[in-house]
């Protein structure tokens, strides 16, 4: 059967849409490591993007492929849209680089 | 093991190709240059906006991309043309280190011809001969030990990262258990990757060198003080699900599959011969990527893409592959292979890498790909680092 959500790897906490069906308030099916889950859609997922499949923290790492892609900018729920909204890239920033070198910013 | 039929070069090199290259040394013989290979029957045009008032080292870098593709095995001969006389970008220059391929080598000064033309006149006539003697020779057996596969990507999506490319890891590590090498290049898009790329290196120098160069490239971003969002993931890659370029990194690495990692090669530098992968250091930028590595004399180069591309270098046959339905709906008239089945459940991924190894192989022996036939070169820029002086 055609997948609706991809997991890349069990780590993960999002998983890639692969539908163009995926609506707010559909309940998806999601295989993590052969366990089956079922996901409550909390936004229209456009095909390609991501959906968070486990709770996340604001500060948080999102974990895509078993590794970080990133962190999350506000608290993500379950079935949330994940992407450039609520989640920040921490590799070649110059602008943090920039804070940090003038003691504006933590982390 | 699969063989291949190739023009065999004085030095030993195969290309999948027997082009005649017009070659300009400089911005100001380009329009020379377009129009004897408007006028020869497949001649290949190299055009560019540099050659003068570069610093130092990105002259050099300039120098060693254009004698690079004089010096790719796809090139059979070249007519190199300059307009007056240039550091290093000047037709002796660059016909003594072209010359060392032991492939014919002809020169036209536009200022020695007595203007412009005058040097299309003797450019066209030097270039018609060489045409003639390029038409006589013929392909012959070559095994996979002696191709140098370019991996690179472009607009691309989540399908990319989960589909299109890691099928084209698949193929890439066939090719090197059969003897081959691969390059994978654009270290910005690496930023990330670091854990399987150094995991797969074959000593601990090259893994140092694989850390100690990505963090170099991502000082350089630094240094400007910029936030890199806005530049990467770019426009298209976010329309298509891709949030950061640790993402995008994670996704572009699986194209080199899970072969051994040989060496860290600069921007045009020919790897060295063992089979395996080699990283370059390109910049993300696809087309500046792709003549890194044509430079460094591969001979195909399969291009992975989420949402299609029209890119292609002149020289090296760039097949395009997409792993997203609709791209290919949208964008076959430029993609060659369709892979979106791996999504939709009715491919394996060691099947989707088969049909890329297969494609490839056909195209190492002669078949066109969709951009060779439109004449799509939108793969050609020669990278630089410093200002105009």
């Amino acid at each position: 059967m055609k997948k609706i959500a991809y997991v890349v790897d069990p780590k993960d906490n999002v998983a890639t849409i692969i539908s163009d069906e995926v609506k707010e308030g559909m309940k998806i099916p999601v295989e993590v490591d052969g366990a089956k889950l079922e996901i409550e859609v909390r936004a229209d997922i456009p095909y390609g993007h991501k959906i968070a499949i486990r709770p996340i923290k604001k500060g948080e790492t999102i974990w895509k492929y078993g590794l970080s892609i990133g962190r999350a900018t506000e608290d993500i729920e379950v079935g949330d849209h994940v992407h450039v909204h609520n989640i920040e890239p921490l590799r070649g920033r110059g602008d943090l680089a920039k804070k940090q070198k003038e003691g504006i910013c933590c982390e | 093991m699969s063989k291949w039929y190739g023009y065999y070069r004085p030095d030993g090199q195969v290309g999948a190709r027997n082009y005649l290259l017009i070659l300009s040394a400089t911005i100001y013989a380009n329009s020379v240059v377009e129009r004897v290979a408007n006028t020869i029957e497949g001649a290949i045009p190299i055009t560019h906006h540099l050659g003068r008032c570069q610093t130092k080292s990105d002259l050099k870098m300039t120098f060693d991309v254009l004698c690079g593709m004089a010096k790719n095995p796809n090139v059979g001969g070249v007519v190199i043309v300059d307009h007056f006389r240039e550091e290093l970008c000047n037709i002796d220059d660059m016909a003594h280190e072209i010359s060392k391929s032991g492939k014919p080598v002809e020169t036209v000064n536009i200022r020695a011809a007595g203007g412009a033309i005058n040097a299309t006149t003797e450019a066209i006539r030097k270039a018609m001969y060489l045409a003639r003697e390029l038409s006589t020779y013929k392909r012959e057996e070559a095994d996979m030990s002696q191709f140098l596969f370019g991996l690179n990507c472009g607009t691309s999506d989540t399908t990319s990262g989960i589909a299109s490319n890691p099928a084209l890891g698949l193929c890439s590590d066939r090719i090197i258990r059969e003897g081959g090498r691969s390059i994978l290049a654009e270290f910005p898009e690496l930023m990330g990757a670091e854990p399987w790329l150094t995991s797969r290196a074959v000593n601990k120098e090259v893994a140092d060198k694989i850390e100690k160069m990505i963090k170099e490239y991502e000082e350089r971003i630094l240094a400007t003080g910029e936030d890199i969002r806005g530049s990467q993931p770019t426009g298209d890659n976010i329309a298509g699900g891709l949030s950061t370029i640790e993402e995008k990194s994670l996704g572009g690495a699986k194209k080199s599959g899970s072969a051994p990692i040989q060496d860290v090669v600069f921007y045009a530098e020919t790897p060295g011969k063992e089979p395996g992968v080699y990283l370059m250091y390109t910049p993300g930028h696809g087309s500046e990527s792709i003549t890194g590595i044509a430079a460094a004399g591969a001979q195909v180069l399969v291009f992975s893409t989420g949402g299609g591309h029209t890119i292609a270098n002149p020289i090296m046959p760039t097949i395009k592959i997409t792993g997203n339905k609709k791209s290919w709906e949208k964008m076959q008239d430029t993609v060659d292979l369709d892979l979106s089945g791996i999504l939709e459940g009715t491919l394996t991924l060691e099947e989707a890498g088969d049909l890329i190894y297969n494609e490839v192989r056909e195209v190492l022996s002669g078949k066109l790909t969709k951009s060779e036939i439109l004449k799509e070169r939108t793969g050609f820029a020669i990278h630089r680092i410093g200002l105009s002086i």
